[in-house]
């Protein structure tokens, strides 16, 4: 599970070919050293906390190059973090005094001073000196980001440096400043479209630019316009299609649309979708987006956004056109079988919306499609079983 | 799987004996830099590594006095637990403290040697949020299902549920609930296997499996399965071992494990060992890890391959530890 952050960066091994574990001399010895190294690196920043020698420089240079070492001994990053001087939990160990010394240090002034500056032009070097840090921290997590892109302490790391510089600068400034971070998300789903710690990532950050903190309002025009530059890159994105899903509701709110509105807009969501499984009917992604939206015809208790003015005939009237549509697919393709899982599962939601059994003609349909789900895919057999189960017993009950 | 061991043809033979060596091996490995690198790691290679043997049906491989020593070194006098002796204490290190502690039956030295239950389920109950009701892992604050997860493993072990908000917590979970019936990291975020068990395993726990669209997401989860046999966490995702373990408990514990093929399944797990020197990778001809190893052996278990003890699907540890102290 690669996405998964912490456990899995140093307690697991993804993609890493098999090799004897048979070292040379020469390859144990470099071990022994690295080892050496590393041991004494950490030694030292031990030694020193529990010293209490705190001239700060040579400590923060060996936190520094522990980090590049071994981004995930969060430790040390805890230990950066405590600049934030909230934690009276590592007190026991004295840490908290180091702590104090170390933000002096790196911020180049003392948290205890208050905040208010005797003059303007006083206020004015702190907040350069502030954004001089800020901006230099940043720049130092970018390339251990680019080592361990998944790494959660390095990103959290970020994210306090972030949160300083809404604390530290003025609004327009620290706005540059998430801005940027905003790019820099882009950059990352450019690179890597799926990938999950970005998307995530993606979504604080535009939060806290719609924040107030930030002198923001509302980006999700935005992002939905993101969603939709994602998909015309790439059709099989799911995650693009997942943020869709989640932004759909707030979107047409923040429009105020009323029900015509909201019609064309399931329209246009539809047509699209339908393109999209005309090209790519064997991808999981896009009939999951066309179950999302399905869902709003037949389950409008947990999905209103997009239908609130429908009637049932007008579900049903959509829901048929849907089926439809894809028993035209059939036609060119004749042995993919998420198109007759979408068939069963529809038509038996027709059913249901009506309230009625299926007619014979749609119960040989039915029986038609799982036989042919049994034969393209034998691995799910034991689900297929069920659904006849299900909607024979359906038939048989009532 | 219902062959005995000895009928099995030889690529579906578990090398248990290899796998035995491979996880007691693990902690003599001191002049490997990995040891070192992943030290943040220790406590919970330790639980997987114990949860493997007791799996294998070897649970004296790691000797128990050892065990119990070291666990207790970790931990803090705030009740937590570091993964290692003089790291920061953390929610998954101390979850995995409890669970070796359970495992082999040592929670009474906890409370004389150690700092007592009471003083480990405050520290876990102090990191619930109590406006949001989910869980940081540590005192920095970062929030995921997982922990909250873990919060509810520990503190059920340890009979101590109720010091937090259970509620609340469960409403937590029903936000980060998605259309496709899986279950995101936060609200707003995709659907993902090690997610899916982490919500639905702390529902289960909580008594609320009730919130659980059991036919979406065994259908989701039923099409992680993917032609080789193995499972993958996200759709258009190759396949990997430990969802062996995440797809199929969750699988399980809605009572779906017959919408996937088990038989393919055990045969990928078997692929990705070593048959020589024991261990399990990700997938055939990787580097095997302590890792893959118990989530490929505890996938195993649940899908009753001959001769591996039954593993329990919402806590990862033997059946027969949880039936004892949840006394079930
Ligand atoms: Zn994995």
């Amino acid at each position: 599970m690669a996405d998964q952050g912490r456990i899995q960066q140093g307690g697991s091994q993804h993609g890493i070919a098999r090799t004897s574990r048979v070292r040379t001399d020469d390859q144990r010895q470099r071990d022994l050293d690295r080892i050496a190294k590393y041991r004494d690196l950490e030694d030292q920043v031990r030694a020193l906390a529990a010293a209490g020698d705190y001239t700060a420089p040579a400590l923060f240079q060996l936190t520094s190059r522990l980090l590049r070492l071994n981004p995930e001994y969060y430790t040390t990053l805890g230990w950066v973090l405590m600049l934030d001087g909230v934690l009276e939990f590592f007190s026991f160990r004295h840490y908290s005094t180091l702590f104090h010394q170390l933000l002096v240090i790196v911020l180049g002034r003392d948290p205890a001073r208050p905040r208010l500056p005797d003059s303007w032009e006083d206020w004015y070097n702190t907040e350069t000196q502030d954004l001089a840090v800020i901006k230099s921290e940043l720049a130092f997590t970018i390339p251990l980001l680019l080592e361990s892109p998944k790494c959660y302490w390095i990103w959290s790391y970020r994210l306090w440096t972030l949160q300083q510089a809404i604390a530290r600068l003025r609004p327009a400034l620290a706005r540059k400043i998430w801005e940027e971070e905003l790019g820099l998300a882009s950059k990352m789903l450019g690179k890597d479209r799926r990938n999950f710690h970005a998307w995530g990532y993606r979504r604080h950050v535009v939060t806290q630019l719609e924040s107030a903190a930030l002198q923001g309002s509302s980006m999700v025009e935005a992002e939905f316009a993101y969603t939709q530059n994602m998909i015309e890159t790439d059709l099989s994105n799911f995650s693009a299609w997942h943020s869709r899903s989640r932004l759909i509701p707030r979107l047409l709110e923040e429009r105020g649309a009323g029900e015509e509105a909201r019609r064309a807009f399931l329209d246009k969501e539809l047509t699209q979708i339908r393109e999209a499984l005309n090209v790519g009917p064997e991808d999981q992604s896009l009939w999951y987006y066309h179950q999302f939206l399905v869902l709003n015809l037949v389950a409008p208790e947990k999905h209103p956004a997009m239908t609130p003015g429908f009637t049932r005939d007008d579900r049903v009237a959509y829901l048929t056109r849907e089926i439809d549509e894809i028993k035209e697919l059939l036609e060119d393709y004749a042995d993919v079988k998420l198109i007759y899982e979408g068939l069963f599962e529809y038509t038996v939601y027709l059913c249901r919306l009506q309230e009625r059994q299926p007619d014979a003609g749609e119960r040989a349909d039915l029986a038609a499609w799982l036989a042919k789900l049994r034969q393209l895919d034998p691995m799910r057999n034991g689900r297929w079983a069920d659904l006849e189960r299900e909607v024979s017993l359906e038939g048989g009950n009532e | 799987m219902s062959q005995t061991f000895q009928q099995l043809p030889e690529e579906l033979q578990l090398a248990t004996s290899a796998h035995v060596k491979y996880i007691q091996s693990l902690d003599s490995r001191k002049d490997e830099y990995d040891y070192w690198l992943t030290e943040h790691l220790r406590l919970n290679g330790l639980y997987w590594g114990l949860t493997a043997l007791h799996l294998l049906g070897h649970p004296d491989a790691l000797p128990r006095a050892e065990t119990i020593d070291f666990v207790l070194s970790c931990q803090h006098d705030s009740g937590g637990f570091g993964a290692a002796p003089g790291h920061d204490a953390h929610m998954l290190s101390t979850v995995s403290a409890v669970q070796i502690l359970a495992t082999i039956d040592a929670f009474d030295e906890l409370e004389t040697r150690g700092k007592g239950k009471a003083q480990v389920g405050k520290y876990i109950a102090n990191l619930q949020n109590r406006e949001t009701g989910t869980f940081a892992g540590d005192e920095w604050g970062e929030e995921d299902t997982r922990f909250l997860y873990g919060a509810f493993n520990a503190l059920s072990l340890l009979g101590l549920l109720d010091l937090v908000d259970v509620d609340k917590a469960v409403n937590h979970i029903a936000a980060c609930a998605n259309f496709d019936g899986g279950y995101g990291v936060s609200p707003g975020a995709e659907s993902h296997a090690g997610q899916i068990f982490t919500c639905v395993a702390a529902l289960t726990i909580a008594g609320r499996q009730d919130l659980v669209d059991k036919e979406r997401l065994g259908r989701w989860l039923s099409e992680r399965q993917i032609a080789g046999g193995g499972l993958n966490g996200r759709p258009e995702k190759k396949e990997d071992v430990c969802y062996s373990w995440w797809v199929l408990s969750s699988l399980e514990m809605i009572g779906k494990t017959h919408w996937i093929d088990k038989d393919q399944l055990v045969a990928f797990i078997l692929r990705c060992q070593d048959p020589e020197r024991g261990g399990i990778s990700d997938r055939p001809g990787d580097m095997v890890d302590v890792w893959h190893t118990v989530f490929g052996l505890a996938g195993l278990s649940l899908l009753q391959y001959p001769g591996l003890q039954p593993v329990d699907e919402v806590y990862c540890m033997p059946k027969s530890t949880t039936a004892r102290v949840l006394g079930r």
